[in-house]
C-alpha cells in the first residue's frame, strides 16, 4: 500500500514538473497557429469587407516581431537612430506592413498551406510552408524568434526573396541619399496612398 | 567585325566580373554548412550594397520598361485574358515551358546535377510526345520548380554577378546572367539559328507571345510592387538579386 502512495505521488511530482516544459510551443505550431485563424476567418462568409480585416489584422499582427523586424530592416541605421526615431520606425513600419500585406490577404480565393519542414537553433527558427494558389506552389518560410515561450516572426521569405533584406536596401539608399527623416516622411506618404486607394499605375518613373 | 566586337565583350566582362564588389562577394566561403541555416547571414548591419555602377542609366531604362508594360503590354494581355479562356494560355505557357526544355536540361547537365538533368529530359520528351508537343504538361505536379540557366551554371563555378543592368523589355539582370540568356538563346529551339528555320518577325511575335501570355495569368505581382513600394527600382533591383543568388545556390 505504502509503496502504491509513494509511486502514486512521484508520478504527480513529475507531470507537475514536466507541465511547464509541455507549454512551450514549436515555430510551426505557432504560425500554424495564426494562419489557421486567419484562414477560418476567410474561409467565413459571413464576415465580410471592413470587419474582415478588423478580425484579420490583430491576429497578424500578435505573430509579429516589429522590433526584430525593425532592427534589422534598419542595419546599422539603427543604431544611429535615437530612440524616437526608433520608436517611430517601428511604428511606421508595421502600419506599411500591414497596409500593404493584409490588404493582399484580403483577395483571397480558396488558397491552401501545406507546412513543411522547421529548423530550429537556440532561440532562431525557420519554418517552411508553401501556398497553394490555383496552379502554383509559392514557398513562403517564415523566420521566427523565441520570446517567452511562445515564437514570433521577424522576417518572412518569398520564393527565397527575404523582405527585411529588401526593405534593407531601399530604405538603406533612401537614407543615405536623403536622411533618416526623409524616409518616415516618405513611409508616412505611402500609408496615406495606400489606406485610400491613390496608388496610381504607371508611377515607377 | 562580330568577332572583334566579341573580344571587347569578354574584355570588358571580364574587367566587370572581376573589379567591383562582385569579387570580394564570390571569394567569401559560406559560414554555415550545407543544410544549416545561417540565422546572422545577409543581416549584418552593414550588409552589401547591390553593384550598381550604371544607376541613372538603369533607372532610365527601368522608367521606359514601366511605361512599355502600362501602355502597350497590359492592354494587349488584358485583351487576350478577355478572348482566351485559362486553359488555352495555360497550353500556351505549356508550349513555352517545353521549349526552354532544351536550355535547362544542358544547364542542369554543366553543373552536374544528375537528378535534375534525367527529370528534365524524361519530361520533356514525355510532354513532347505525350502531350502533343507540350501543349499537356503531363508532370505539372511532380515538376521541381528550380529551372537552370547558362547564368546559374556560371554562377556555380565561382563567376560572381557583376553590375546590375536593367535592359529594355527584358527588364532586371546582372552582367553574368545576361551573358548566360544570350550563351542560352543559342540552345533554346525559338530563336536559335540551330534548330528551326523560322523568319525574324516570326521570332519577335513569338517572344512577345510570350511575354504577354506570361503577363495574363500573373498580372498582379509587378503592379502591386510599383503601387507598394517606396522606390520600385530599388525593390526589384533587391528582389531580383536575391532570387538569382537563391538560384544558384540551389
Amino acid at each position: 500500500m505504502r509503496r502504491f502512495m509513494t509511486a502514486g505521488i512521484t508520478l504527480l511530482i513529475s507531470l507537475a514538473l514536466a507541465l511547464p516544459a509541455a507549454a512551450a510551443s514549436t515555430p510551426k505550431e505557432d504560425i500554424r497557429k495564426t494562419v489557421d485563424q486567419v484562414l477560418t476567418i476567410l474561409r467565413d462568409p459571413q464576415i465580410k469587407g471592413q470587419a474582415r480585416r478588423e478580425k484579420i489584422s490583430p491576429l497578424i499582427r500578435a505573430r509579429f516581431d516589429f522590433t526584430t523586424m525593425s532592427q534589422y530592416t534598419l542595419g546599422k541605421n539603427w543604431k544611429a537612430a535615437t530612440p524616437q526615431e526608433q520608436q517611430e520606425f517601428i511604428r511606421l513600419f508595421s502600419d506599411l506592413l500591414e497596409e500593404t500585406y493584409v490588404g493582399r490577404v484580403e483577395a483571397y480565393s480558396n488558397e491552401t498551406v501545406k507546412y513543411g519542414d522547421e529548423k530550429i537553433e537556440a532561440d532562431r527558427a525557420e519554418v517552411k510552408t508553401q501556398v497553394h494558389s490555383g496552379n502554383v506552389d509559392i514557398p513562403i518560410d517564415y523566420r521566427m524568434v523565441r520570446k517567452g515561450d511562445e515564437w514570433f516572426v521577424y522576417d518572412v521569405l518569398i520564393e527565397e526573396v527575404s523582405l527585411v533584406k529588401n526593405f534593407r536596401s531601399s530604405y538603406g539608399e533612401i537614407i543615405r541619399k536623403d536622411g533618416f527623416a526623409k524616409l518616415l516622411e516618405r513611409m508616412t506618404e505611402k500609408i496615406k496612398e495606400l489606406r485610400s486607394g491613390t496608388g496610381k499605375p504607371g508611377t515607377a518613373g | 567585325m562580330l568577332l572583334r566586337s566579341l573580344i571587347a565583350a569578354v574584355v570588358f566582362g571580364g574587367w566587370c566580373l572581376t573589379a567591383g564588389p562582385g569579387a570580394a562577394m564570390a571569394a567569401e566561403d559560406p559560414a554555415a554548412p550545407a543544410g544549416e541555416i545561417d540565422f546572422e547571414e545577409g543581416y549584418e548591419p552593414n550588409g552589401e550594397v547591390v553593384w550598381d555602377p550604371i544607376e541613372p542609366v538603369n533607372r532610365g531604362i527601368f522608367w521606359f520598361n514601366d511605361k512599355l508594360y502600362f501602355y502597350a503590354l497590359k492592354p494587349v494581355a488584358r485583351g487576350y485574358r478577355a478572348a482566351v479562356p485559362e486553359a488555352g494560355r495555360e497550353a500556351v505557357q505549356n508550349v513555352f515551358t517545353n521549349l526552354g526544355a532544351p536550355v535547362r536540361i544542358v544547364n542542369s547537365a554543366l553543373q552536374g546535377k544528375v537528378i535534375g538533368t534525367l527529370d528534365e529530359l524524361a519530361i520533356f520528351l514525355a510532354n513532347s510526345i505525350f502531350g502533343l508537343g507540350g501543349i499537356f504538361d503531363l508532370h505539372k505536379e511532380s515538376r521541381k520548380p528550380s529551372p537552370e540557366d547558362f547564368g546559374q551554371t556560371l554562377g556555380h563555378y565561382g563567376i560572381p554577378p557583376g553590375p546590375y543592368l536593367v535592359l529594355p523589355f527584358v527588364g532586371p539582370r546582372n552582367l553574368r546572367d545576361g551573358v548566360g540568356m544570350a550563351a542560352d538563346s543559342l540552345v533554346e529551339p525559338l530563336p536559335s539559328p540551330y534548330y528551326l528555320k523560322v523568319h525574324q518577325a516570326e521570332v519577335i511575335a513569338a517572344v512577345t507571345g510570350e511575354q504577354i501570355n506570361a503577363l495574363s495569368l500573373d498580372k498582379d505581382t509587378y503592379e502591386a510592387v510599383v503601387r507598394e513600394s517606396l522606390d520600385p527600382y530599388l525593390t526589384v533591383r533587391d528582389a531580383y538579386m536575391q532570387n538569382r543568388a537563391a538560384k544558384v545556390a540551389k
